[in-house]
């Protein structure tokens, strides 16, 4: 566990996730905007929509600019024949040994983002956790999931 | 054997009706006031035929309630308007539990909890009221599910006596009520009111009327006060005595019976397949006087609600008798809890910082608003740097082939043992300060009786510890 694992998800899931980012911000801009009007209209105090401007923008660059792609750096995995290996965190950077023999299902899973530029998420289910590799290649994902639940199919003593 | 369709004790009857008053109990309230004034008439129509339907319905279920063993199969049938069947193999029986509460006993009845894996809450099976013989034959029977059971069963008349069982005697069971939780809460009632008493009252009031009828009255205050303490107190005693009297650990070939209480008698059966660690818990209170408690995690259904979601395995115990009790009773999990590994020194720092960061902040935002009652935040301050440094000393680690043993602590120490077989996942993490020292948190995640899945924590190991155990998880050979 002291080496991380070598592969990196798709390139594109930085993109996936500034539209995610993205569409939350919109809310806090719209709150803003709206905020703005009504200061305008009722003649409020202007100060306060400027700092929540200043806010915004901040929180803007963080959330979309930022974290997306410091968040795909340490994103890694790894498939064994005998466990999974998986290091994700921003700040907290989290190594998961997942052993085969453990894993009741595997899943794939796609929403719209996702699916816009052919990724899929792949989640690793045991009966005590759920462990998710975001955005891998459709393919990729599939052929994941098929070799992880070959691998799993190992007889189980007993939970 | 079994095979003719059955019905439960008339019993049954009764339960289901009094189960329904309860649930109506409110509405029945709230139409005795609305038609307090005019109507009561009405209202005791309406309530006449309330009962009426409630008396219909009870006996109406309890006739159309139905069960019998076929096939290797428990088949119970029931509804009134809605005919249900459920068939329940052999198989996928986890446990049998046989409860009695006060009207059981009276009438010699059980009601027979029929519990299968991954029910989650409740049980899949539930017959009400049939008479305690019944019940145990039908335990039997659906036991025998297992191949040359039969022989097994006839055999375990006679060895009854044979197998290794654990009583609590009364003394440790007043013990284990007076030191319960409840305990806990009347000590920091208490402490508060000595302590601050007299800091909160101002001098010159205190001064002047101490010495007359009010300060007379703070006595009475003060005495009602502790009675309703005491009360407080003997009530968690009568608890405890009550719900885990009688407590009895028996151990059969391949699973743990429990029994106890006073007043309801539970038997509860642990598969011995199904527990996934056994667990020493040393409660702040009774760590001084060196008692623990033993319990166990174990998966799929047949817990009751409301046990910290394990299974007491004995309520009460000196420290120094829990191997004693393992070896008898489970003897793979007997470990040398006392010769752990700690944690590195420079994480220290880590546990003192997090226990009290919050109320640094407290004490510091205190400090600018009411600096007369900084004493305050500054105790509790200090308190919970001194719980820190004993979560710091308390943590630690030990593998013996291939069982783990883990020892944290949040307020009680709790030692887990459990088996490499049992870990679900393993996780270490680290955040860029932890990286700095060295130190790394890992996880070991279990399965629990509610399929949520049961993670133990241990922070700040250091990284060299953290790998070992990482290593001697990981499925890959080196």
């Amino acid at each position: 566990m002291r080496q991380p694992p070598i592969h990196t998800i798709a390139d594109d899931a930085i993109k996936t996730w500034k539209i995610t980012a993205i569409l939350y911000m919109l809310i806090l801009w719209l709150s803003t905007a709206a905020g703005l009007v009504l200061s305008i209209i009722f003649d409020f105090p202007l100060w306060y929509v400027a700092i929540s401007i200043l806010l915004c923008g901040i929180l803007h660059y963080v959330f979309v600019n930022l974290l997306p792609k410091v968040r795909w750096k340490r994103w890694r995995y790894e498939i064994f024949e005998q466990e999974i290996y998986i290091q994700h965190g921003i700040l907290i950077i989290s190594r998961t040994l997942v052993p085969m023999i453990r894993v009741q299902h595997v899943d794939t899973k796609q929403g719209p983002i996702l699916k816009k530029y052919q990724l899929a998420s792949v989640t690793i289910s045991t009966a005590a956790t759920t462990h998710e590799i975001p955005a891998l290649l459709e393919e990729d994902a599939s052929s994941l999931r098929d070799r992880i639940s070959a691998l799993a199919r190992v007889d189980e003593d007993d939970v | 054997m079994m095979s003719e369709k059955r019905r439960l004790h008339p019993a049954a009857i009764l339960f289901t009706i009094v189960k329904m008053f309860k649930e109506l109990i409110f509405t029945i309230g709230v139409g005795f006031f609305a038609f307090k004034e005019e109507g009561m008439a009405y209202f005791i129509i309406g309530g006449s035929a309330l009962v009426i339907i409630a008396l219909s319905f009870g006996i109406l279920s309890w006739y159309r309630y139905t069960y019998r063993v076929e096939d290797e199969e428990l088949r119970i049938e029931h509804g009134i308007i809605i005919r249900r069947k459920r068939y329940i193999s052999k198989n996928r029986i986890q446990s049998i539990d046989l409860t009695q509460n006060v009207v059981h006993r009276l009438f010699k009845l059980v009601k027979v909890n029929i519990e299968t894996a991954g029910s989650g809450m409740g049980s899949e099976a539930s017959l009400k009221a049939v008479k305690l013989k019944t019940g145990e034959a039908l335990r039997e029977e659906l036991k025998t599910a297992k191949k040359a059971a039969t022989i097994e069963s006839a055999d375990a008349e006679q060895m009854e006596q044979d197998f290794p069982s654990e009583t609590i005697t009364k003394r440790r069971l007043f013990v284990a009520g007076t030191t319960s939780g409840s305990i806990g809460i009347i000590f920091i009632i208490f402490s508060v009111v000595f302590s601050d008493l007299d800091q909160f009252i101002p001098d010159s009031y205190y001064e002047n009327t101490f010495n007359t009828i009010i300060g007379f009255s703070i006595i009475i205050i003060t005495i009602l006060v502790l009675a309703l303490l005491l009360l407080l107190w003997l009530l968690g005693i009568a608890g405890t005595m009550i719900k885990y009297g009688n407590f009895t650990i028996t151990k059969h070939p391949d699973e743990l019976l429990i029994t106890r209480g006073l007043l309801e008698k539970k038997q509860t059966t642990i598969p011995l397949r199904r527990i996934q660690a056994v667990g020493i818990n040393e409660s702040i209170i009774r760590q001084p006087f060196g008692y623990v408690t033993v319990y166990a995690e174990v998966a799929g259904g047949s817990i009751q609600k409301g046990e910290d979601f394990s299974t007491i395995l004995f309520p009460i115990m000196k420290r120094t008798e829990v191997d004693d009790f393992l070896t008898k009773l489970l003897p793979e999990y007997v470990s040398e809890r006392n010769k752990l590994k700690g944690l590195p020194a420079q994480a220290k720092t880590f546990y003192l910082v997090r226990s009290s960061m919050l109320l640094m902040l407290v004490a510091i935002a205190m400090l600018f608003l009411f600096p007369q009652f900084i004493w305050a935040p500054i105790i509790v301050l200090l308190l919970c740097m001194y719980i820190g440094l004993l979560r710091y000393k308390d943590a630690g680690f030990r593998i013996d082939g291939e069982r783990l043993t883990l020892r944290s602590r949040v307020i009680n120490r709790k030692t887990i043992i459990l088996f490499h077989k049992r870990i679900q996942s393993f996780e270490s993490k680290q955040y860029w300060l932890q990286k700095r020292a060295s130190v790394a948190t890992l996880k070991a995640s279990i399965v629990s009786s509610f399929g949520a899945g049961t993670h133990y924590k241990i922070k700040d190991l250091s990284v060299d510890d953290a790998m070992e155990i990482a290593d001697w998880y990981s499925f890959r050979d080196y």
